[in-house]
């Protein structure tokens, strides 16, 4: 027995001096649990002695506390934020975050990505100017409104997947005309229409334009001629029944599983709808990117929400070899295995059908750096005000002239 | 408890006993930590503008100034008074009237039904607003039910309709508040002498004028009771319209509760969604105020 304790002690003062014990807490939109979960159990692997205490929050819950969060004396060292001076921007003011370009330089995150790319996580060291400036956050993962569609319903329409937006409008004239719903949209929780809109607007005006507006919105104009005709033509839309008299009293997760079980032609909204859709409807679900009026794609869309390291965090070394982990090439199959856009192109075959439309429609995205992000990033009081006219003018109490002045006004807040 | 008295007997004697005081001592305390020192501290930060994190700048009354000038603001102070009708008023016509049913007519299984109609009141909000909305739903059991009447061209998705969303949800208010209303005034009834009724009976009172003149004068008390608590509920609700509607559509459902939780959690603005709480809270003082001072007693 007296030997048994010697042995024990002993093993166990050769582990503690051989490995430091380290913990990485980490605190994640829940949506990511499932990447989380399979990337920490690798770390964890490859470096011994490492800890992963990750906690995750739903995407409301998370929104309101997640500055709090890291304003307190003893934060996560890993957090997730999200794009526009509402969170990330409020962060880097307050000195809560640092910048990654160090780690980016070391690990050679650039280089992953196209030239500029990287402008959303990028802003001024005071947090007053973003779109340029020190890189402050990452993601390995990219998300982008496409078209998502029912394949039975547009064969026996005898339609196939538009090439043009003037293809997509006769699209959904004739699914209405043969008394199929053309869109399903869930307008009761409002941001499922920032999709629509962002589609819509990209369709119209040049996705650089929009996306000068978004990093800019005080200084940049919102009313051209271009977005006044896509505001008309989703009014023109709304006003034709392409989104059916239901939608405002439908919500998001409703309309998915509508979808699912064959309502709607098409479905307009994000790739992390994609695994989901591929569960419920197999191969009968197909996805396109949205073509433009004159030519090409676009839609809204961006990386996943950033990752950031706080500036009290005791071990920011460790936490940038997290994040180097999930950047790394090899974790890219794992994100294609549970289903998510990997924002590096991938190295295995897709897994399904869908995803290999959905990783083209993306890629197609990112060919055309027609990237449009989210409206409701442009200024703090914008998610409010983008909802709340757009289920106006989708519910026909506003006209397009009333969406677009309300926009203007907010923009210049 | 025998310690605790000799502890109290053997102190001098002095004209006042303040060590009855300690007894509340330590529910003051958690009063002071819990709702003194926020509200005091809400009352601060309404005249600063803030973040939520950092410094607070002070600002004055700009906050106040501005929210007295946003037309969403007092559109939503609208909606409001909207909602007293249906979360205080209906309430207390259907309670009074079931009361005074329950004077005239001797039901079998009371305790039953009452316990029923009482149900909606301990329900927590959250599951009442899943539940109403997935009645009111495009496809839900009231659209359903208006198709199988014939009624085809009344079905519409009510929480998705500018015009219908307010009084919908608004109903949803009258069905939680009325079993409160219903218990109050029916425990109220209880207590009245049956000598009143006999009276009125000989004086050959009908059903109606024995309501109006027996027992609506005799449940005064619990009336401005339920007022009280009914329009407090209406003014400061929150939980019901951000499960049903979140304020839409557009900003038809908006209310100011609603307003303080976005400016405080999406917009960035704890200053001017403090100086709206102080506001909400001055507006149901005076409310109340206004129903205490014009329906007490008068001696």
């Amino acid at each position: 027995m007296k030997k048994l304790m010697i042995f024990i002690t002993l093993i166990l003062t050769v582990f503690t001096f051989n490995i430091k014990a380290e913990t990485l807490r980490i605190l994640a939109e829940a949506g990511d649990e499932a990447t989380l979960t399979i990337a920490a159990a690798q770390f964890e692997e490859s470096n011994p002695g490492v800890t992963i205490e990750a906690s995750y929050l739903g995407w409301d819950d998370f929104m309101a506390t997640i500055k709090l969060k890291l304003a307190d004396n003893n934060p996560p060292d890993l957090a997730h934020g999200n794009q526009g001076f509402t969170v990330d921007g409020t962060l880097i003011q307050n000195g809560l975050v640092i910048p990654l370009d160090e780690y980016a330089d070391q690990y050679g995150w650039k280089n992953l990505f196209a030239e500029g790319s990287l402008a959303e996580f990028s802003w001024s060291d005071d947090g007053s100017t973003w779109g340029s400036g020190s890189l402050y956050g990452i993601s390995p993962v990219a998300e982008d409104v496409i078209v998502y569609y029912n394949k039975d319903k547009l064969k026996s329409l005898g339609l196939s997947v538009p090439s043009n937006f003037a293809e997509f409008e006769n699209a959904l004239s004739v699914s209405n005309n043969a008394g199929e719903l053309p869109i399903i949209l869930g307008g009761a929780d409002g941001w499922p229409i920032i999709h629509v809109w962002g589609l819509i607007e990209g369709a119209f005006v040049e996705p650089e334009q929009v996306r000068s507006w978004i990093f800019n919105a005080k200084g940049t104009e919102f009313k051209t001629s271009s977005r006044m005709k896509a505001a008309k033509k989703l009014e023109e839309m709304a006003t034709a029944g392409y989104f059916g008299s239901d939608s405002l009293g439908i919500g998001y997760d409703d309309a998915n599983a509508m979808f699912i079980n064959g309502d709607g032609v098409f479905n307009l909204t994000g790739t992390w709808m994609t695994a989901q859709l591929n569960e419920g409807m197999g191969d009968n679900v197909g996805a396109f990117a949205m073509p433009r009026n004159s030519s090409g794609v676009a839609g809204g869309g961006s990386f996943a929400l950033p990752w950031h390291i706080s500036s009290k965090s005791s071990n920011p070394d460790l936490a940038a070899k997290f994040l180097d982990h999930l950047m790394s090439n090899d974790f890219v199959d794992d994100l294609m295995e549970i289903g998510r856009v990997p924002a590096q192109a991938p190295t295995i075959n897709p897994t399904s059908k869908l995803q290999a439309e959905v990783i083209s429609a993306s890629n197609a995205l990112v060919g055309a750096n027609a990237k449009t992000f989210y409206t409701d990033w442009s200024t703090p009081g914008m998610y409010d005000t983008v909802t709340q006219e757009l289920q106006k003018l989708i519910g026909g109490a506003a006209s397009a002239d009333n969406f677009m002045d309300a926009m203007a006004a907010e923009s210049i807040k | 408890m025998g310690s605790m008295n000799k502890f109290i007997n053997n102190r001098p004697h002095k004209k006042i006993d303040y060590s009855n005081y300690y007894f509340i001592l330590p529910a003051f305390l958690f009063y002071i930590i819990f709702v003194l020192y926020p509200l005091a501290d809400t009352f601060y930060t309404s005249f600063t503008q803030w973040s939520g994190i950092g410094e607070k700048k002070w600002v004055g009354l700009e906050n106040y100034y501005n929210n007295l000038n946003d037309v969403k603001i007092i559109s939503s102070i609208k909606h409001s008074f909207i909602l007293i009708i249906f979360y205080s008023f209906f309430p207390i016509i259907i309670g009074l009237a079931i009361a005074g049913i329950m004077v005239r007519v001797k039901v079998k299984g009371i305790a039953f039904y009452r316990a029923i109609l009482f149900l909606p009141q301990i329900l927590s909000m959250i599951v009442v607003g899943i539940a109403w909305r997935w009645i009111y739903a495009p496809k839900g059991p009231l659209n359903t039910g208006l198709d199988f009447l014939g009624l085809d061209n009344w079905s519409r998705a009510w929480l998705g309709s500018f015009d219908f969303a307010l009084p919908f949800v608004g109903l949803i208010g009258t069905w939680v508040m009325f079993g409160f209303a219903m218990i109050l005034f029916i425990a109220g009834v209880q207590k009245i002498p049956t000598e009143l009724y006999d009276a009125a009976k000989v004086d050959g009172a009908g059903p109606f004028a024995e309501f109006f003149n027996v027992t609506l004068p005799a449940l005064k008390g619990e009336i401005i009771v339920a007022l009280v608590f009914t329009v407090t509920l209406a003014l400061r609700n929150f939980d019901l319209i951000y499960i049903t509607t979140g304020g839409g559509p557009g900003t038809s459902t908006m209310i100011p509760s609603m307003f303080i939780y976005k400016k405080a959690f999406q917009m960035n603005q704890v200053g001017s969604a403090s100086s709206l709480g102080i506001m909400l809270t001055l507006l149901i003082f005076t409310l109340i105020s206004l129903i205490l001072i014009t329906l007490r007693e008068k001696k």
